[in-house]
């Protein structure tokens, strides 16, 4: 099975049950498709529904998807894995999306706690090599053998001889010792899960031959890096804090008289007593005149759209702090009896988002309840 | 508008920079800020003495640390001397160079130290700049720096498939300098045969604005030392000369859209700083140009304004390569803010790479021909321009 950063993508996928986390995706109802190319690539479907997972592995691309994940198998690994930048990786066409972005904004990263790459005996026997400690292998000669059972098992045999390692796979019949055990007690021993002494008593590990050379060899190694080790001595540490601030902004009498307006479904602009421009917002001032605007004059209801931004990216509402639903279509347009130069900016209704287009005519949906604040307005839509 | 009158010459006679990434978890903010300023005197051969006062610029809304300048002085060398702390949006770098080069040009100090820097993966990029916009109104729909309104209007008036092919030309021209470029964040090694691929299966973000298409979140700093005429003779065998800059802000935040448009700041900024710098024709005047391009829409639409260009000519100009680092008025040899974003000092870079460029000293990235006349630009949040004139010679 082809291997990217330790990891292969099936390691990714058979651990997604173990670790998912159902307090995380509560209420929530979404089918997740991947489409791994490459060597260890492939297809697979990941249900999430209101505190449940299933995971299943496809043979053709899948289908009935809220979104599908596209990617290499490298890319794939290495940005589950935090070895590869995901907005670098969309943002360079190495990993697409199809449907909706913002479930992997949203819910991923509540549903699963981190992958970490299973560490392998494979990964542990091959590194001896570089972990061979010159300085303690003066006239040393000596042959272990592994024997491990289970999965990821198999037989290797360790020569040393001359101050050099060399490793090779199946066992030599003149071993000084072969040591038996299963995979799994092998990666614990190595990673500091299984204490030897303790393995060696309960029977975990058989040692056939020269006991004296099982324990020798044990210092001719150094240490197993899980880079786990690395990780706490640099200490780099990032502080975490999430502030929530309550803001209130005073209107002045003039942008109170707008909200105020909308509280009776009306739209209040200022005129300037100079040049003649209608605001809307209305504005304190005619920035252009350098005069105070005190004159107000009633505009709208209805409205000319001038430009609509259709947006796909899942942002933050500055009103409640929480993500945004997307698509949502926010239009700019210029009020009957307004200023040609002025536009004021809310939403559009989600069923006008195929037909809008700039010189069509729009009037306000209006809330039940108005205070005197941005949802007195619900959105805009097509004056039909 | 009154002519800058200046007491004295001012000239750049340091640049330092860190490295552009998307994390840089190995240092705080101080270190950060101390790995610009020790470069940047390194590159001036001077010591934290020879500094008279510091400029400090970054936006607190991003990393939400309220006096950020205190923090930095850490990194800064900014404890015992005079600083300032600039922070205006995406401006911020370039009113750094504006605020330094009238503190020196006014007499008030010798050496003076200008910091840009920010931190955005310590805060919320969008976050950030959402609440910039006016609270009264409109903050409610702000989405960040995210808008498509360029690109349906650059689409209307020039057409789908050569409006969309246009700004791909750009990214691609834009990541081609960038991987020149060993500083620069993002640089992804892209091909024009790409063009097509990247315009139709890129995310979107907002209507035809793509992923691709906008600028990356950066972490970095950059600090930049002027000095007097007087002493950048004695410092520096080649001073790079701060001509002229203008910032111009509106009255509204987002008020551009209605059905007649009024003139761009950008527009107007180069309009009235070419006029009272007698320059009739930019094109031919200058030898580069470091825009502040926060997506690929933009920055090529931004171009017909700040070169006053008419119609198409922008289209034109790009297509026929004359942006191309050999061509007839370089865009962006360093790959621009689409490659590499720390806001509080990308309109610093801006200033700093085409001085580079005019010492000779820019890298993989230099232009071949030589570099006399320079234009940089700042933007910022809420439609304002900062645009600076930089000159080899001393001899407007």
């Amino acid at each position: 099975m082809a291997e990217y950063f330790g990891a292969a993508v099936a390691d990714i996928f058979n651990t997604m049950e173990r670790r998912f986390i159902p307090e995380g995706t509560k209420g929530v109802d979404t089918v997740i498709g991947y489409n791994v190319s490459g060597e260890g690539g492939g297809y697979w479907r990941v249900t999430i529904k209101d505190g449940t997972i299933k995971v299943e592995k496809l043979d053709a691309a899948p289908t009935g998807c809220t979104v599908v994940l596209n990617a290499k198998a490298e890319t794939f690994v290495g940005v589950t894995l935090g070895k590869m930048d995901a907005g670098e990786a969309l943002s360079s066409g190495n990993l697409k999306v199809d449907g909706d972005i913002t479930v992997l904004i949203t819910v991923l990263p509540k549903a699963f706690n981190k992958f970490t790459p299973i560490v392998k005996a494979r990964t542990i026997v091959e590194s001896m090599k570089e972990r061979f400690r010159l300085d303690k292998a003066e006239g040393v000669t000596m042959k272990l053998g592994y024997d491990l059972a289970g999965e990821g098992g198999g037989k290797w045999t360790i020569a040393v001889k001359d101050k050099t390692c060399t490793l090779k796979e199946g066992l030599d019949s003149d071993c000084s010792v072969v040591l038996k055990m299963t995979a799994q007690t092998f990666v614990d021993l190595n990673t500091g899960k299984l204490d030897g002494a303790t393995a060696f008593t309960s029977g975990q590990v058989k040692i056939d031959g020269d006991i004296g050379a099982a324990g020798n060899s044990a210092k001719l190694f150094a240490k197993f890096d899980t880079g786990e080790e690395k990780a706490k001595g640099e200490e780099l540490i990032s502080l975490k804090c999430l502030p929530t601030i309550n803001q209130r902004y005073a209107t002045g009498p003039v942008m109170g008289k707008w909200f105020a307006g909308l509280k009776e479904k009306k739209f209040y602009a200022t005129r300037c007593p100079s040049c003649g421009r209608v605001q809307t917002p209305p504005r304190e001032i005619c920035a252009d005149c350098r005069v105070r605007s005190e004159e107000f004059v009633e505009v709208g209801p209805n409205a000319t759209v001038t430009i609509v931004d259709l947006v796909y990216y899942a942002s933050p509402d500055p009103l409640t702090g929480k993500i945004r639903e997307t698509p949502y279509a926010a239009v700019f347009m210029v009020m009957d009896g307004a200023g040609k130069d002025q536009s004021v900016s809310h939403f559009l209704n989600p069923k006008d988002f195929s037909r809008i287009k700039p010189g069509l005519k729009v009037r306000p949906v209006w809330a039940k309840e108005r205070t005197g604040n941005y949802e007195d307005l619900l959105c805009f839509e097509i004056d039909d | 508008m009154s002519t800058h009158k200046k007491n004295r010459h001012v000239g750049i006679v340091g640049i330092g920079q860190t490295e552009y990434s998307s994390h840089k978890e190995h240092q705080n903010q101080a270190e950060m800020v101390n790995e610009a300023v020790r470069n940047a005197l390194a590159d001036a051969k001077i010591t934290l003495d020879d500094i008279d006062c510091v400029v400090h610029g970054n936006m607190e809304l991003f990393e939400m640390v309220h006096q950020p300048d205190m923090w930095h002085s850490l990194g800064s060398g900014a404890h015992g001397k005079d600083q300032f702390r600039i922070t205006t949006g995406g401006t911020t770098g370039s009113s750094l160079v504006c605020t330094a080069d009238s503190l020196v040009a006014s007499g008030m100090y010798d050496v003076v130290m200008a910091i840009g820097l920010e931190k955005l993966q310590e805060g919320h990029t969008t976050g950030g700049i959402t609440n910039m916009a006016d609270p009264l109104w409109f903050r409610h729909l702000q989405t960040g720096a995210l808008t498509a309104t360029t690109a349906t209007l650059m689409i209307e008036e020039f057409g789908e498939e050569r409006a969309k092919k246009a700004a791909m030309k750009y990214r691609i021209l834009m990541d081609k300098h960038a991987c020149l470029n060993p500083r620069a964040h993002r640089r992804f090694g892209l091909e024009y045969d790409q063009m097509d691929d990247l315009m139709n299966t890129s995310p979107r973000l907002v209507g035809e604005l793509r992923l691709i298409h906008m600028c990356s979140q950066s972490d970095g700093a950059c600090a930049v030392i002027f000095a007097s005429e007087e002493k950048a003779k004695k410092l520096c065998k080649n001073p790079v000369w701060v001509r002229d800059h203008i910032t111009v802000h509106r009255e509204e935040t987002f008020n551009n859209f209605g059905i007649e448009r009024p003139e761009t700041t950008h527009h107007y900024a180069a309009r009235k700083l070419f006029e009272r710098n007698g320059i009739k024709n930019p094109v031919e005047y200058f030898d580069v140009f470091e825009m502040y391009d926060p997506s690929a829409w933009w920055g090529l639409d931004w171009l017909r304004d700040f070169l006053l260009l008419k119609n198409d000519e922008h289209l034109k100009m790009l297509e026929r390569g004359d942006f191309d680092l050999d061509g007839k008025i370089p865009i962006n040899p360093s790959g621009g803010v689409i490659a590499s974003n720390p806001i509080g000092a990308t309109a610093l870079l801006r200033p700093a790479e085409a001085a580079l460029q005019i010492r000779g000293d820019a890298g993989p990235q230099q232009i071949k021909k030589e570099v006399r006349h320079a234009l940089a630009s700042g933007f910022g949040g809420t439609l304002w321009t900062v645009l600076i004139m930089l000159e080899k010679y001393l001899d407007w």
